[in-house]
């Protein structure tokens, strides 16, 4: 039997119980338009987030000492162990550019033009720490200087807005009050980096000499010395990176004075960029294939009523089969006939799920706010699980339509 | 001494003149215990014939008609239509044959609800593979022939019980099959339109086909030349019919 009669046949067979076969593709309908939506909003999330993140890409390497196992973000539960002599002996490897000691004085409050606010703590750093285009206005502070730099968010805390030139006054947590110049404003979309996290918060930023206190005696030469918790090394350029994280993490298990005070159950932790990206992918992807997992649940009882309504069809057709073998219809005939029609209403279900899906995506997208980004390759891939939903739901009761018995089947009632 | 060995020789075999021939056929069903519905049968049915098959319910008259028409197997013994042997075959071949050499009309018509009358009778052209345009002009002129060539578009429900049956009749025709297998052919119909059904089948015989034809009316089993009376799967006489029936009015 030539495949446009197949179709002719089927198709009719699908008509002849409009109702029925439009319920079972509905079911279909859903179970694809599920599909589709949470992948198109997981692609879209996904994209979303890595904008933000991947944008600025740097060729940097993060440094810290935290709690082994621990799967937190870069910088969760840092120990202060890298001494100032470990970061000359990071700043000698080669391929690095700068090395970046990034520490937390604790403060009660930060005062500017007589308003006072509260601010838990300042970050102690150095200025290489700082992209000059993300400046709105002045420049990075000065090591040894009482200057500081604060980000937009920070700027805004007091009641007249900080500027450049202003005083500030930082309260120490030890009570103490110290003065300082606001010599620099980051603008709005320059962050606090990977330690800081992803939600912009009020930053303040100071030079670590004078204000970082925390120290400690280097075990190797007994020497008092500023420890920082968290460290940032600057590789030379992108192809460097690779190399600066190896020599970087080389160092530190070999013969860094960090080795020696890190507790016995901390690891160390050397990132790129490019590895918080895809730590974040992977959590990303994890999120949309759980939730992929419970549409497509969906679409299996999309397929079970395709299976069920096939079943009830053949038996309906009995002595339509037992006719055609009669005439003639070889069993593979009566197979292709019944498979054709479960793999039709399928593709029906697919084709019209993937509008559906994306209609759905889009109210999801606008509701939350996310431009969305799409699959492509999924709307493909909804065809094709069509198809093989049809395939699958129908191959037994096509395979029973087939054996069926001409004699039996023509005495049906 | 070489007469003696002529028993086993082929020499006995399908004679090539006959549309269906049947060599000592068993046919057995184990129900708990053995059943023989066909119990030694041995047949011709020549070319061009006409004939009736008779018999009580559970004679086995549908057995046979069902291992003619390639429907089911013997358990012994040979079946020959159109001189191929199709108990050996495998269910593939044998639905060939069954396309190819046989066509069925059944008391209850057995027309596809949803198709109509002209794709009804193009029916068993699907499975040969006949292009679509060779099948609605070979639909359409067997539809002319049995007197339907102004309801070929019509639906069965929309045709009366004879023109159904025509519709089947026209069905079986379109393949030029071996031979035309009739189940009680007008058990379904009234006096009148059972007359004309028979008028049809007469006028088939009449232009060459092969006919046999399952009944139990004494009355339609006349109008063949032949009647077969089947008793406990065995065949109890063949009956030569002198001056067989004619209907008068011819369609």
């Amino acid at each position: 039997m030539d495949a446009a009669e197949s179709f002719r046949l089927s198709w009719r067979a699908i008509r002849s119980h409009k109702l029925r076969s439009a319920l079972t593709v509905l079911g279909v309908v859903i179970g694809v338009g599920a599909v589709i939506t949470f992948v198109t909003l997981g692609a879209s999330l996904q994209a979303d987030i890595l904008g933000q993140v991947g944008g600025e890409r740097t060729p940097n390497v993060y440094v810290w000492a935290g709690p082994e196992g621990q799967n937190g973000g870069p910088g969760a539960g840092a120990q202060p162990v890298f001494t100032e002599r470990d970061l000359d002996e990071l700043r000698a490897l080669s391929g690095v550019s700068a090395v970046v000691p990034r520490g937390i004085v604790p403060t009660a409050a930060v005062s500017s033009g007589g308003d006072t606010v509260a601010q838990r703590q300042v970050i102690a750093t150095s200025p290489a720490s700082f992209d000059s285009a993300s400046f709105a206005a002045g420049r990075p502070f000065r090591q040894g200087e009482r200057e500081v730099v604060l980000n937009e968010r920070a700027a805004r805390l007091f009641e007249t807005q900080a500027v450049v030139g202003d005083e500030v006054t930082l309260r120490l947590a030890s009570g103490e009050s110290v003065g300082a110049e606001v010599v620099g404003l980051l603008n709005a979309s320059a962050g606090g980096g990977p330690f800081a996290g992803l939600d912009s918060q009020p930053l303040v930023f100071v030079p670590t000499d004078p204000f970082y206190g925390t120290t400690i005696e280097s075990p190797e030469t007994g020497e008092t010395q500023r420890v920082y918790p968290t460290v940032t090394v600057i590789a030379e350029d992108f192809g460097a990176v690779a190399g600066a994280k190896t020599d970087v993490r080389a160092y530190l298990d070999d013969r860094s004075d960090a080795a020696a005070l890190v507790p016995d159950d901390y690891a160390f932790s050397v990132r790129t960029d490019q590895d918080l990206v895809d730590q974040i992918e992977e959590l990303l992807s994890t999120l949309t294939d759980f939730v992929t997992g419970i549409a497509v649940i969906s679409l299996i009882v999309g397929s079970i009523g395709i299976a069920n309504m096939m079943l009830v069809s053949v038996t309906e057709r009995t002595r339509e089969i037992g006719i055609m073998k009669a005439v003639g219809a070889q069993k593979r005939d009566v197979l292709q006939l019944f498979l054709l029609e479960a793999v039709m209403l399928g593709v029906f279900g697919a084709v019209a799920g993937v509008p559906v899906g994306i209609l759905g995506a889009y109210a999801a997208a606008e509701y939350v706010g996310l431009s969305l980004v799409f699959p492509l390759e999924w709307f493909a891939i909804a065809v094709g699980v069509g198809l093989l939903v049809g395939v699958v739901a129908g191959l037994y009761p096509a395979w029973n339509a087939a054996r069926t018995d001409p004699i039996d089947a023509l005495r049906y009632e | 001494m070489a007469a003696s060995h002529s028993d086993s020789a082929p020499d006995v075999g399908p004679d090539r003149e006959d549309a269906v021939s049947l060599r000592d056929v068993r046919k057995t069903y184990y129900l708990g215990e053995p059943v023989h519905a066909l119990d030694g049968v041995t047949l011709s049915i020549p070319r061009g014939s006409y004939t009736a098959v008779m018999g009580p319910s559970g004679s086995g008259k549908s057995t046979l008609l069902n291992l003619i028409g390639c429907l089911d197997t013997a358990s012994e013994g040979e079946v020959f239509v159109n001189g191929t042997e199709v108990s050996e075959l495998s269910d593939r071949d044998r639905t060939r044959v069954r396309g190819d050499e046989i066509g069925f009309v059944f008391q209850t018509f057995n027309l596809m609800p949803k198709l109509t009358a002209a794709e009804n009778v193009a029916l068993p052209l699907v499975f040969q593979g006949v292009s679509r345009s060779d099948r609605r002009d070979r639909a359409e002129a067997v539809l002319a022939e049995v007197g339907l060539g102004d309801r070929t578009d019509h639906r069965p429900n929309e045709l009366s019980g004879g023109q159904r049956q025509r519709v089947a009749i026209a069905r079986a025709l379109v393949t030029d099959p071996a031979i035309i297998l009739a189940d009680e052919p007008t058990g379904n119909l009234d006096q009148e339109t059972g007359e004309q059904i028979m008028g049809l089948f007469q006028r088939l015989h009449d232009e060459g086909h092969t006919v046999l034809m399952v009944t139990h009316e004494r009355p339609i089993a006349e109008h063949a030349e032949r009647v077969i009376h089947v008793l406990d799967g065995t065949i109890e006489r063949v009956e030569e019919i002198e001056s067989p029936r004619r209907v008068e009015t011819d369609v």
